[in-house]
């Protein structure tokens, strides 16, 4: 059976059990708490008013739609509550295409008809998000029916599966009624679900923000323009954005609350656990331009008696990025650095190799003040994958990944 | 030493005006196109002071057009054209959107006149001027050069403040200007189907419907909330005040000039260019073509750009420069149309190139209210709006202008404009 646009649905007569007609299909509703993809019932226009026809209550939807019920035990509609309306929440709506990673808008919805025991069972297939949806809906009642069946034939379709869809709602209550999750967007890479949050409006971002895991949200939020950054956090509770901070890299925390207002920057400061709080308050102080304002605490060191298997311990409990743990760097008293291991040694080494022994003869350093240039020089010159700042004293106090080089150099172009 | 202080003092101010200005300030720029100088130009001279009272009443319409599209944009973070699809749906968009690309494929058509008619001062060919402005500008526009461009448009802009020098050298009857700007002329006046036509091109190019897509996107993108909207609201009434007081001395110039010369009707450039004399002699068409030629140029980078992301959004087709032609190709179609076809009726043989840029002001000005009824919908709808719905002044107004403009398209028709 050829699927039913929602196009079709909507408008189409509805028949009681007489065969009386009894008015007309207004909106088509699910209830996602009880069944994310079935259709649950139509809200149909009758003279007394808008009226609920359950699902269970409909024998056939060819030809007009045939409820086994009077039109008199039909109940009142009475808003909706808890129901995702197709007619209103998806058609013309942006949704976020997860499959192609990117925000489209609905033209229109196919139906699938599949056979229930004794009543019809609808189910949401796709989503139409190309030209064959338009056309439909432009060409409905005033092109012939046959004729408008032979061109939409001709029209490929771009169908999204109803299961690649994420729906975004703004209402926080309804967020939770609708069981809005945005478990599919999550999976997408964080660079993905920035390109996506970017073509969105300010409040559908904040919701996104709001709904996504704090992780998820932390490294989303670090691939966004640092402008677009402010105005995100600026829009969430100051809890919820400092949940969000927390899970940052330092730097690139410390970077985006230096943007903030001093009012904002506080509170979120104050609502942050100590120790990632220390860590952000250090580097703010640094100009953003500088080794220091560019560099990350979140890296791994060891004592000088440390051996492999102690590196591949404290690795798998460190909670930084993965992009920091390239090298492992020894310090002595003070933080003094001693040496620094490239991961790949580390792994190819016997677990009871001293770390010192792995250690590259030559190491380059960097001072907490060094500009820009100077440190994509160096990177550039020595092919270098991480960079440590150390200060006057040979105190190890933070460390530049290639990454943020690439992200300086980018802002450049 | 002091000649690079002087340099350096000069370069912070400009610096300073360019960051004061924003999407308020250029869109009222771009509003002084081709079209808008041909307009005002033809104003002066057919009718001299006697459309001046049009200027105040249409000032407080664009200032509250134009903020209600401002304060659209930083509350919903959404263009026109996005809300028109989300509340009205398919088929409503989709009208609304054949009748912009219609009215502004007539603004590009008056930017190619303008670009025509300014060269042509010259003596440079318009089979030679108007391609080369058509490659340059889409070049300009889709190898993403455009916004470093965009700065020297503005500063050039400043063209406009020749119209007022030239205004006051040509010793206009102060006192009579100043009269017919707040008298409103006797009834009789609308019993003339060339005086309303030349009032509603007049309104049509200063509030004209693209702008109020472009403006409210302007302002999505810049990224505008709420909170800092207060900034942005005098970047936007100042620019409507500048665009008004340059329109103001455009009319007064000519009526000042070609009026009183008895040059009733502006052909040409060369015709038009005489409002300048006062000013720069017998220099006045270097000034006025390098002006018109920079207004022209400036709106044809806008225009097309904006009309196709304005329908592309609104539709749903993938959009924006930064794709790849086969990503976005109906954007890219429709933009790359815009600018051959637009370019294309200048090349037709015996075009009237004045008479066509005022025409398509009037098809503004007709189209107007339908945009206008859009916008006040949404705007009062409060689950998009919240507190910032319109006040009722603000409604008063726009409704007022809304009926003004079907009144004055029926008028025109009624008086037999539609046959001429």
């Amino acid at each position: 059976m050829p699927p039913l646009a929602l196009s079709d649905l909507l408008g189409a007569p509805v028949f009681d059990s007489n065969g009386a007609t009894a008015g007309k299909v207004r909106e088509v509703a699910l209830v996602p708490q009880e069944n994310a993809s079935e259709i649950s019932g139509l809200v149909v226009k009758t003279r007394s008013g808008d009226r609920l026809l359950t699902i269970s209550s409909i024998s056939s939807i060819n030809g007009g739609v045939r409820a086994d019920t009077s039109s008199t035990a039909w109940t009142a509609y009475s808003g909706g509550e808890g129901m995702l309306l197709l007619a209103r929440d998806l058609l013309d709506q942006q949704i976020i295409d997860v499959h192609g990673r990117k925000v489209v808008r609905v033209n229109d919805v196919d139906i699938h008809e599949e056979l229930g025991h004794d009543h019809v069972v609808l189910k949401l297939g796709a989503v139409d998000v190309g030209p064959r949806g338009a056309v439909r809906r432009l060409l409905k009642g005033v092109v012939p029916a046959r004729a408008l069946h032979a061109l939409l034939a001709k029209i490929p379709p771009r169908m999204i599966p109803w299961e690649f869809v994420d729906l975004i709602e703004v209402d926080p209550a309804r967020r939770v009624k609708l069981k809005i999750s945005l478990d599919r967007l999550a999976q997408l890479h964080p660079a993905d679900i920035a390109d996506i949050v970017e073509d969105l409006a300010p409040a559908e971002r904040e919701a996104i923000f709001e709904t996504l895991d704090e992780e998820v949200a932390a490294e989303t939020l670090e691939e966004i323009d640092p402008k677009m950054q402010v105005s995100i956090l600026s829009s969430l509770d100051s809890d919820r954005a400092a949940d969000i901070v927390e899970e940052m890299d330092p730097d690139a925390a410390a970077d985006l609350l230096g943007d903030m207002p001093p009012e904002a920057t506080e509170e979120i400061l104050t609502e942050m656990q100590p120790e990632e709080r220390a860590e952000v308050t250090e580097l703010m102080n640094f100009e953003e331009d500088t080794a220091a304002g560019r560099m990350t605490t979140d890296y791994m060191a060891l004592n000088p008696g440390a051996k492999v298997e102690d590196a591949i311990e404290m690795l798998r409990n460190f909670e930084g990025g993965v992009e920091s743990v390239s090298t492992i760097y020894i310090v002595g008293d003070k933080e003094k650095l001693l040496g620094a291991v490239p991961l790949a040694k580390i792994v190819l080494a016997p677990p009871g190799t001293p770390l010192m022994m792995l250690s590259t003869g030559h190491m380059t350093t960097v001072h907490p003040g060094a500009d820009e240039k100077e440190v994509a020089a160096l990177f550039d010159k020595y092919n270098l994958l991480t960079l440590p700042v150390i200060d006057d004293e040979g105190a190890l106090t933070g460390v530049i990944t290639a990454d943020d080089v690439i992200n300086m150099l980018r802002a450049k172009l | 030493m002091p000649e690079t202080r002087r340099l350096r003092v000069w370069r912070i101010r400009l610096l300073m005006f360019l960051a004061v200005i924003g999407p308020g300030f250029i869109t009222a720029n771009v509003d002084n196109d081709a079209g808008g100088i041909y307009t005002y130009s033809a104003a002066g001279a057919q009718f001299g002071y006697l459309l001046l009272w049009v200027m105040i009443p249409m000032t407080v319409a664009l200032v509250v057009v134009q903020e209600m599209s401002a304060r659209m944009g930083a509350v919903t973070g959404k263009g026109l054209s996005d809300l028109i699809r989300e509340e009205y749906g398919l088929r409503v968009t989709f009208f609304m959107m054949v009748g912009l690309v219609i009215t502004n494929f007539g603004n590009v058509v008056a930017e190619f006149a303008g670009v025509a008619s300014s060269l042509e001062l010259f003596h440079i060919s318009r089979y030679v001027s108007v391609p080369v402005a058509a490659v340059v500008v889409w070049l300009l526009v889709v190898k993403g050069t455009y916004k470093s461009v965009e700065k020297v448009f503005l500063a050039a802009s400043f063209f406009y403040f020749a119209y007022i020098i030239a205004g006051v050298l040509a010793g206009p009857s102060w006192k009579e200007a100043f009269v017919a700007t707040f008298k409103p002329p006797h009834t009789g006046a609308f019993r003339d189907s060339s005086y309303i036509y030349m009032v509603i091109g007049v309104v049509g190019t200063t509030i004209a419907p693209w702008m109020q897509f472009y403006l409210q996107s302007s302002i999505v993108e810049k990224g505008i909330t709420p909170r800092e909207y207060r900034a942005s609201r005098w970047d936007v009434i100042l620019g409507c005040l500048f665009t008004d007081i340059v329109a103001w001395f455009i009319v007064v110039a000519c009526a000042a000039t070609l009026y009183v010369h008895g040059i009733h009707q502006i052909r040409d450039g060369a015709d038009a260019a005489q409002a300048l004399r006062p000013l720069a002699g017998e220099y006045a068409y270097i000034l006025f073509a390098a002006g018109l030629f920079n207004a022209s140029l400036f709106a044809a980078s806008i225009l097309p750009i904006s009309t196709a992301y304005t329908v592309c959004e609104g539709l749903g087709f993938e959009s924006g420069v930064g794709h790849k032609f086969s990503e976005a190709k109906v954007f890219y179609w429709l933009y790359t149309l815009l600018l051959i076809a637009g370019g294309g009726v200048i090349l037709l043989p015996n075009i009237p190139l004045v008479k066509i840029s005022i025409l398509s002001q009037v098809v503004n000005g007709i189209v107007l209210p339908f945009v206008l009824i859009f916008m006040l919908l949404l705007i009062n709808k409060s689950e998009l709006m919240g507190k910032h719905i319109n006040g009722t002044w603000f409604n008063a107004i726009a409704w007022a202008t809304t009926i003004i403009m079907i009144g004055l398209t029926i008028a025109w028709f009624v008086t037999g404009g539609g046959g001429t």
